[in-house]
């Protein structure tokens, strides 16, 4: 059931999917991996579409060097902790969800429990070997896993669906260096919001998703492509579970 | 006979876009890579490492297919497209 307010918040869209599709997205929980450059719009975008429950997790404080990209940051946050601006400026341009702010970082130890009963998790790292321990949890959890990564004017993204898609490690075998990468906000911008969009489709179960292909992004030439890719039997982390018929979320 | 090589992200900023390059039948992709590679050192150092292997992280794709680097040893044929692709890290 939606409230007057909720109703008219979310008018436009539910002339696209209707009060099931806006029960759907408000019955769901995502996990945002991250509360920086891709974390900011992903967080942004699901919050106003009226996904339920986001739960954000970051372990960094604002760093003014964040704020070219880091739009959930103003420059009033500045020294503040990451999850504190986050979880403000959700609920401010959405009261109507809920938003778990959680400042930690992201270990062997605590992955799977933070992300809990969540429908899927967004990956908004800066790192790959957190990215591979989250892509561990989501196979465990047979939940989607929405991928992206930037440099400069640079990105990419992929939906990882466990035992359908090949997943993070399939794809990218080996990390690229950690780096202090330069970026530009527009390019996370871009990515980010490619993630939030297969996400709301996901959970809505419409359309096609970015499954069995990597999106790149070339914003220099402002010019995307994709490239297929493909499940390796021999991967170490999801070589052994079998492949599933459904891609999308039950009803 | 005939080979394009596409590169992705930062390799293009170093190469290019697309390489059209003319090859003699029996070329290995890493031989051929290495030679395009070798007319930018910084290019070089960014897809391979100081034993002249690829760095572990490239992404080698034949006709939009994923290649192991293992198997970068193959000889191309006329008219394969190559494509040598950075992931990127940063979010």
């Amino acid at each position: 059931m939606f409230s007057e307010r909720e109703r008219e918040r979310y008018k436009r869209q539910m002339m696209l999917f209707g009060d099931e599709g806006q029960e759907r997205l408000k019955k769901a929980h995502i996990f945002v991996a991250g509360a920086g450059g891709l974390g900011s719009p992903v967080s942004l975008y699901l919050a106003v579409a009226g996904v339920g429950t986001i739960t954000i997790v970051d372990m960094d404080v604002v760093d003014q060097t964040n704020l070219n990209r880091q739009i959930l940051h103003f420059d009033r946050d500045i020294g503040r902790k990451k999850t504190t601006s986050a979880k403000e400026k959700l609920q401010e341009i959405n009261p109507d969800i809920t938003v778990n702010a959680i400042d930690v970082k992201i270990d062997e130890i605590n992955a799977a429990d933070l992300v809990g009963q969540a429908d899927g998790i967004v990956d908004a790292m800066d790192n790959y070997p957190t990215r591979y321990l989250l892509n561990e949890v989501a196979i465990a959890k047979e939940i989607p896993f929405f991928h992206g990564g930037i440099h400069g004017f640079y990105g990419q993204a992929t939906t990882i669906i466990p035992g359908t898609t090949p997943c993070l490690k399939c794809i990218f075998p080996k990390a690229p260096p950690k780096e202090v990468f330069p970026v530009v906000g527009v390019t996370p911008g871009i990515i980010g919001t490619v993630q939030a969009n297969e996400v709301l489709k996901y959970l809505l179960g419409i359309g096609e998703l970015l499954t069995g292909r990597l999106f790149i992004w070339d914003g220099m030439q402002a010019h995307a492509e994709e490239i297929c890719v493909e499940r390796n039997p021999a991967c170490e982390a999801c070589g052994g579970i079998a492949k599933k018929t459904t891609a999308r979320k039950k009803k | 006979m005939s080979v394009k090589i596409r590169f992705f992200a930062r390799f293009r900023e170093l190469f290019g876009a697309d390489v059209m390059t003319d090859v003699v039948a029996g070329t290995m992709f890493t031989s051929l890579i290495t030679m395009i590679a070798k007319k930018n050192p910084e290019g070089y150092a960014a897809i391979f490492d100081e034993t002249g292997a690829f760095h572990e992280f490239v992404i080698l794709m034949k006709n939009g297919k994923r290649i192991e680097i293992a198997d970068a040893a193959k000889t191309v044929v006329d008219g394969d497209e190559i494509a040598v692709f950075p992931p990127v890290a940063g979010g």
